[in-house]
């Protein structure tokens, strides 16, 4: 397992006038190993693009990213991004879908079966290995874009607002889904959301980014809270009813408030 | 949680939900009374004919072919031949011109327009002759083609080639160019190469598109090939075409036309069952 070390990232654009839009300004970030970080702000604080430097898909234009010590340059499988619009190959049924990392690995035919049985016994998802990703909803879309990511047993999870395209109830199933995925499997995860619930709810920390530019505004502990009052053996909406949830949820959203403009 | 069963709905777009009942009823109007009302527009159009060439004689026979007068050529043409052989001899003849122009086309344009997709320095390289030469109409090769290779096969072959070539690769660029780049990234950070990418990534996304081109390039070979045969050859249905001209037979002139537009049909109708079976996920 390895950590993300985001040290001092900026991201600036030049604009037309010959000037320069600061994306985001000495961000130092660390994601410790197996800790759940999530990351909230504002539309353009930069949250997005925080994500797509660590899986290398973007760069920083000051500072650097590191992923177990090791500087980030391109994708790669030690990194995988769980993306918000699922990105499943059409072409690929489920059990290609989910094996797909495996097969760019080399790994032997049985251990893809083995892997992709397990995951989707873990999803509840038996007996749809044969589907094509357009005969599934979009919450079974998302599982599955999920075990792609875990199958490959990525060093580090990235996942973009991967439930921000479900429905209300779809998504409450998910998160829970994913708690109980995380605490069994647990891996070093940077979750972007705009959902402060969800925020709250998953992780060990959750990240707050203030905009103009993209900067951190602060980070919450939520770890302590979730293991003394054991948020993990209680059901999703139990937990969201605890007065030392509403605590910490109510602390993010006036950290994200005081930001929000009227023309949002 | 099971999904609905979606075996009967087409071409849903990823993420979308299962449409209404309702909706998917719709297309149920489908076959039965589909076919049967194409036959019956059909035999409107067979009667209106009869009505206006031999009923009322309104055309004059000159003009146009009555229903007994296309059923004599026809039968003429299956057993005695005309312009130097049979219809099926002349029909295979114009044929095997058209698959073998049309796979030249695809087995050079595909890979063209790949490679242009995916290598700006090749689209760089490759673009400006290409735009050039794109206006040209296809059917302004002919002399130029009659000039290096006679009046034979080769080169109506070559007159295809130029013809179905560009509608092959600027599809298959333009489908290359289209695949979902978050496919493209969704790959990379699964850890796949750079050939897994193409073979599995962006040749599918391109698929759909690549036959669109397909299409156009086989319509493309139809009409230029007969063109061709028009200009100057020795065999095939655009001889046909241009002998009964000469002789001033409205008739075999009908049968001929009727000829090429049946292979026309046949012909996409295998290209399109070939895309049916080789896009599984679409239907």
């Amino acid at each position: 397992m390895k950590d993300i070390r985001f040290e001092g990232i900026g991201k600036a654009f030049p604009t037309r006038g010959g000037g320069q839009f600061v994306a985001l300004d000495d961000v130092t970030l660390t994601v410790a190993e197996r800790e759940f970080v999530a990351v909230v702000g504002p539309s353009g604080s930069g949250k997005t693009t925080l994500m797509r430097m660590a899986a290398g898909l973007d760069h920083p234009t000051s500072g650097q990213v590191a992923v177990g010590g090791k500087r980030v340059t391109a994708p790669g499988p030690d990194r995988a991004v769980v993306f918000q619009q699922f990105a499943l190959f059409p072409w690929k049924t489920v059990r290609e879908n989910i094996a797909f990392g495996l097969r760019c690995q080399g790994a032997p035919r049985a251990k893809q079966d083995e892997v992709v049985a397990r995951y989707l016994r873990l999803m509840n998802m038996e007996g749809t290995e044969d589907r094509y990703p357009h005969q599934l909803s979009g919450g079974m879309q998302q599982r599955v874009a999920i075990a792609r990511s875990y199958a490959i047993e990525p060093d580090v999870l990235l996942m973009d607002e991967p439930f921000g395209a479900l429905d209300a109830q779809t998504r409450t199933v998910m998160q829970e889904e994913l708690v109980r995925l995380t605490r069994r499997e647990p891996r070093t995860t940077l979750f972007i959301t705009h959902a402060v619930e969800e925020a709250v709810y998953l992780s060990d920390r959750v990240v707050v980014l203030a905009r103009d530019p993209g900067r951190l505004r602060e980070i919450v502990d939520i770890r302590p809270t979730r293991i003394a009052e054991g948020w993990d053996e209680m059901a999703i909406d139990a937990v969201m009813d605890l007065p030392s949830f509403t605590h910490l949820r109510t602390h993010v959203w006036r950290l994200l408030r005081d930001q929000i403009r009227p023309d949002d | 949680m099971s999904a609905p069963d979606l075996s009967v709905q087409r071409r849903a777009d990823a993420g979308a939900p299962a449409p209404p009942r309702a909706a998917r009823r719709l297309p149920r109007f489908g076959i039965g009374r589909r076919t049967l009302v194409g036959a019956l527009s059909l035999l409107g159009l067979l009667v209106l004919w009869w009505v206006l060439t031999t009923g009322t004689g309104l055309v004059a026979p000159y003009r146009f072919p009555s229903p007994a007068e296309f059923r004599g050529a026809l039968d003429q043409f299956v057993t005695d031949g005309y312009a130097g052989g049979t219809l099926w001899v002349q029909a295979w003849h114009s044929t095997r011109l058209v698959l073998m122009g049309f796979a030249v086309a695809v087995v050079t344009g595909v890979p063209l327009g790949l490679l242009m997709g995916v290598s700006p320095r090749a689209e760089a390289l490759l673009n400006p002759a290409f735009l050039l030469v794109r206006p040209i109409p296809p059917l302004a090769w002919i002399p130029l083609a009659i000039v290096w290779l006679g009046l034979g096969d080769a080169a109506k072959v070559l007159v295809i080639w130029f013809a179905a070539f560009v509608p092959s690769v600027i599809n298959t660029w333009t489908g290359v160019r289209g695949v979902d780049r978050t496919l493209i990234a969704a790959a990379r950070v699964h850890g796949a190469g750079s050939r897994r990418l193409l073979t599995e990534v962006i040749i599918p996304g391109a698929l759909p598109m690549i036959f669109t081109g397909l299409r156009l390039s086989l319509q493309a070979s139809w009409t230029t090939l007969v063109a061709a045969e028009l200009v100057g050859a020795f065999f095939g249905l655009g001889r046909v075409l241009d002998a009964a001209y000469r002789d001033i037979n409205p008739a075999m002139i009908t049968v001929a036309m009727v000829a090429v537009g049946i292979l026309g049909a046949a012909t996409t109708r295998l290209l399109g069952e070939a895309e049916r079976r080789l896009i599984p996920w679409r239907s």
